[in-house]
Formats: C-alpha cells, sequence, structure tokens
C-alpha cells in the first residue's frame, strides 16, 4: 500500500525512477524481514529466558530437596557413627565421653567429613533456659560441627546421652535424654 | 523486479532463517544437554542419599536395589589422603555418536566407603552393606554392583550370610544367573575371581583372611573386606581400605582419650597405651598390612572384653 501511494504521488514513472523505486521497495523488504527477525529473535529469547527460568526453580528445589533428604537420612547414620555411639548394638545412643572428645579440637580433623551443614547435641532434660556451650559447668549443647553458614535449617532426632560409672564396685550405663540437631547445608550465592 | 534483487531478497531470507534453525537446534540441545546433566548431578546425589539407610548399622548386613529406567553407568572415583571421598557420578547411555554422555555432576562423599568397579553400568543396581568391626567397628561398607555372581565351594558361614542378605544377583552353587562372575572359595574350575583362605588360629573360618586373586590382580582382606575385594577393582579396594584404616586410626586416638575420662571417674582401663601403638600403625596402613595387623586387633579386643570398663562394647 505505502509503496504504490508512494510510486504515483512522489515519483512520476521514467526509466531512471523506476530503478530507484525498486531498489527502496527491495530495501524496504530487507528492513521489513530484518525488524521481523529481530522481533523473532527477541521472542525467542524471551521465551528461552523463561524457560531458563522454570529450569533453574527446578534445579533449585530439587537441590534443596536433596539436602533435605540427606539431612533427615544423615541423623541415624551420624547417631551410629562409631566416633559418637555408645554401644555397639544400641542404635540412638551416644557416648557423652566421646562427645566432650569430638566437640574439642579433636573433632577439628572431621570437618571435611560431615555430609551436613551443622552437627550439635543438646541435653534436654532439666529443661533449660539458656543454651550453654559444652565444657563448662551446667552446659547443655556439644556443637561437635558448623561450617558457619548462614540461614541453616535444622532437623532433629531424640538420642540417649550415656557414660560408663563405677560406683560401689559395680559399673552402670547413666543415661540422659538428648536431641541430634543436623543444618542443612544450603550453598550461599 | 529485478532477476538480482529477488536472489537477494531470498539470499538474506535464507541465510536469515538458517541462522535461526541453527540457533533453535543449538539451544534445543544445549538445553537438552542441561536437562541431562541436572538429572545425572542429581541421581549421584541421591546414590549418596538412599545408601545412609542402606547402610548395615548394627545388623549383620542390608540389601537395597536401584533400578534405573535406562542403562546407566555409574563411575566411582576414590581418593585417599586422610579420610578421603568416594566421587560419584552418573552417565548415561547416548544414542549418536560416543556410546556414553558425558557424566553429570560429581558427588563426593567423604563418609561412606562404597566398593564397586570403577565404572559399571546397567539397567538394576544391587547394594548391599555389611559392618567392619577392625576390632571394633569402624565403618559400614557399601558394595555397589550391577553383575550377577555365582559362589562355589564357599563354606558355610559365607553361604548362610548369602542367603541371609537375600540378594537376587548372587547364587551358591547351582547357578542359573545370566553372565554370572564365577567366585570361586579354594579352587574350581572356570573361575574369574578365587578367594584364599589363610586363617590358621582364632578364626570362624580359614576365610577370615586371606587374598582375593582377579586376573592378574590379588587383594588381601581381613573380615567383611572379602566382599569388598570380590565386588570392587584393586584401586577402589586399595584406596577404601587406605581410608577406612586412617579412620580407624583416628577412632583409636579418640578412644585412647576416652580411656582418660574413665580413669577420672574411677572406671580405670588399661587400654590406652594399646590404643596408642594400634592407632599409629592403622593411621598409614595399607590392604597389604591387613594380615600382619590382625593379630593385634584380636589381642586388643580380647583385652578389652577382659575390662570392666571396656572402651568400647
Amino acid at each position: 500500500m505505502t509503496l504504490s501511494f508512494l510510486e504515483k504521488k512522489k515519483f512520476p514513472r521514467s526509466r531512471k525512477n523506476f530503478n530507484s523505486l525498486a531498489s527502496l521497495k527491495g530495501q524496504m523488504k530487507i528492513q521489513q524481514m530484518a525488524f521481523m527477525i529481530v522481533a523473532v529473535f527477541f521472542f525467542f529469547v524471551l521465551v528461552g529466558l523463561f524457560f531458563l527460568e522454570i529450569q533453574f526453580k527446578d534445579i533449585k528445589s530439587g537441590a534443596a530437596q536433596l539436602q533435605k533428604d540427606q539431612a533427615i537420612s544423615s541423623l541415624k547414620v551420624i547417631a551410629d557413627m562409631p566416633e559418637l555411639n555408645y554401644n555397639s548394638r544400641e542404635s540412638m545412643m551416644i557416648d557423652e565421653d566421646k562427645l566432650k572428645i569430638i566437640s574439642g579440637s579433636f573433632g577439628l580433623d572431621y570437618d571435611l567429613f560431615w555430609p551436613v551443614a551443622s552437627v550439635g547435641i543438646y541435653k534436654i532434660y532439666p529443661a533449660f533456659n539458656e543454651i550453654k556451650k559444652c565444657p563448662g559447668l551446667g552446659c547443655n549443647f556439644y556443637e561437635i560441627y558448623n561450617s558457619e553458614q548462614k540461614n541453616v535449617k535444622t532437623y532433629s532426632t531424640y538420642v540417649s546421652i550415656c557414660k560408663k560409672m563405677k560406683e560401689y564396685g559395680s559399673v552402670y550405663d547413666r543415661c540422659e535424654v538428648g536431641k541430634l540437631v543436623v543444618g542443612v547445608k544450603i550453598y550461599e550465592e | 523486479m529485478k532477476k538480482g534483487q529477488f536472489n537477494f531478497v531470498w539470499l538474506f531470507a535464507i541465510i536469515a532463517g538458517g541462522v535461526i534453525l541453527f540457533l533453535a537446534v543449538y539451544g534445543a540441545v544445549k538445553t537438552g544437554d542441561s536437562a541431562r546433566f541436572q538429572s545425572d548431578s542429581e541421581i549421584a546425589k541421591s546414590i549418596s542419599v538412599i545408601t545412609d539407610p542402606l547402610q548395615a548399622g548394627f545388623s549383620e548386613g542390608s540389601f537395597g536395589k536401584i533400578s534405573f529406567r535406562e542403562e546407566t553407568r555409574i563411575n566411582n572415583i576414590c581418593f585417599s589422603g586422610e579420610f578421603g571421598k568416594n566421587d560419584i557420578s552418573v552417565a548415561t547411555r547416548s544414542s549418536v555418536g560416543e556410546e556414553w554422555n558425558l557424566p553429570g555432576g560429581t558427588t563426593s562423599i567423604h563418609n561412606k566407603y562404597i566398593f564397586s568397579s570403577g565404572k559399571s553400568s546397567g539397567k538394576d543396581y544391587y547394594v548391599f552393606s555389611k559392618p567392619f568391626n577392625f576390632p571394633y567397628k569402624v565403618a559400614d561398607l557399601i558394595f555397589l554392583t550391577p553383575d550377577n555372581y555365582c559362589f562355589f565351594n564357599a563354606p558355610d558361614e559365607i553361604a548362610n550370610e548369602i542367603i541371609g542378605l537375600n540378594t537376587p544377583n548372587i547364587e551358591i552353587e547351582n547357578c542359573t544367573l545370566i553372565n554370572a562372575i564365577n567366585v570361586c572359595f579354594g579352587n574350581g574350575d572356570d573361575c574369574d575371581v578365587v578367594v584364599y583362605g589363610a586363617c590358621g588360629n582364632g578364626c570362624d573360618s580359614i576365610y577370615d583372611e586371606g587374598t582375593v586373586v582377579k586376573g592378574s590382580d590379588d587383594m588381601k582382606y581381613v573380615g567383611n573386606l572379602m566382599y569388598a575385594a570380590i565386588f570392587s577393582d584393586r584401586l577402589i579396594y586399595n584406596c577404601n581400605v587406605e581410608r577406612l584404616m586412617y579412620r580407624n586410626g583416628k577412632i583409636a586416638e579418640e578412644f585412647s582419650e576416652k580411656a582418660d575420662l574413665l580413669d577420672a571417674r574411677n572406671c580405670n582401663t588399661n587400654m590406652k597405651p594399646d590404643l596408642i601403638v594400634w592407632s599409629d600403625l592403622t593411621i598409614n596402613a595399607s590392604a597389604d598390612d591387613l594380615m600382619l595387623l590382625r593379630t593385634m586387633a584380636d589381642n586388643i579386643e580380647n583385652k578389652n572384653n577382659r575390662e570392666l570398663c571396656g572402651i568400647w562394647e
């Protein structure tokens, strides 16, 4: 339409004008096509970005879910580790002596070993108002490992914290109620 | 319209169209690759998660099966040095070009000991676990294999253990499994793997310690490491044994400190000197040292059992 209008009004039919008109028509077609290509390109880029956004969301939620699963399944594995376990025939029993050792400098060697972001054990009975880190008088929290990550989500399970006692010539196990808490490893950006 | 102009417009359209098509195909392939990489990485991480409940724990052993929708290759690279690690990656079969796609992201597992071939492939993987005590519990050994096995001349103790595990990929004597690897105890015909027992005294079975011979490779073992030697490559086996021995040494260090705490509560124990020596001997030990260390492990265990305040139970 535009081209025919230009042809009629501005350019009288002559050999010279016909050539320039045809060239202009060609240029216009190329421009139209170029715009179209750019539009199509941007359209696909936007579709691609949208798709990538969904993909990344999927990856992030998948990774978070796997970390959560890892943390939950690690609770039993950690409680039953020979470095923490009280009696190799009983599950979910923690040795208080081993706790004292591994929450001290000995535990530093295990930094890379843990599959989670943090590991700690609270003594939950008698109930306490403030957390007192062990070692210390009346302490109630053993910090075994802390990767110093922020926004760590924690999962926990109840355990027995036991130690061997000898009184009046007989040996017995003295146990308290505890809570093993592990934090989910969240990769910081 | 001139002929040249017509050609130019078409040429332009063809080039532009070609570029768009190329970008679309390239994008689709790359997206497919990313999706596959993501899926393979997730599977590798899942292997780490699903092997948690499959660990033997306090039982004599446990068994599980991992089934994939298509044939999958699991790569296991072991790194020794202190606690070391198993790097697990997964690759799926490719329909074009190379037989296998590039593996997905690697999952490093520091707190488990996975015994398998360096590269194993199959649709169904059998996972089972046995505890490793030397002389105290050190860790659970995890065996991962897609292969079938036939055990010949296995002693009753081992046959009962295998029957107890209820693993469908291992049969004793009259074997009906296809493409099975033949494992012979002592001697036998047509054996792919031969287990030679060497335990002389203080043993439940002659196979409590010995050597597993696989082609030109021979691997020394004690206790449940026999299964590890049968189901894994020599490199993976030696590396994981070094990792286990390091951990064994660290546990001995911890136990010697525990002895002090017991002493402080009048729950006296004489285990400390033995544990210090044991720690020094094991922390840098390799598979070749296992049989020499076993006698001392038995002595330490007997001594601990005699203690009123034993370090472990």
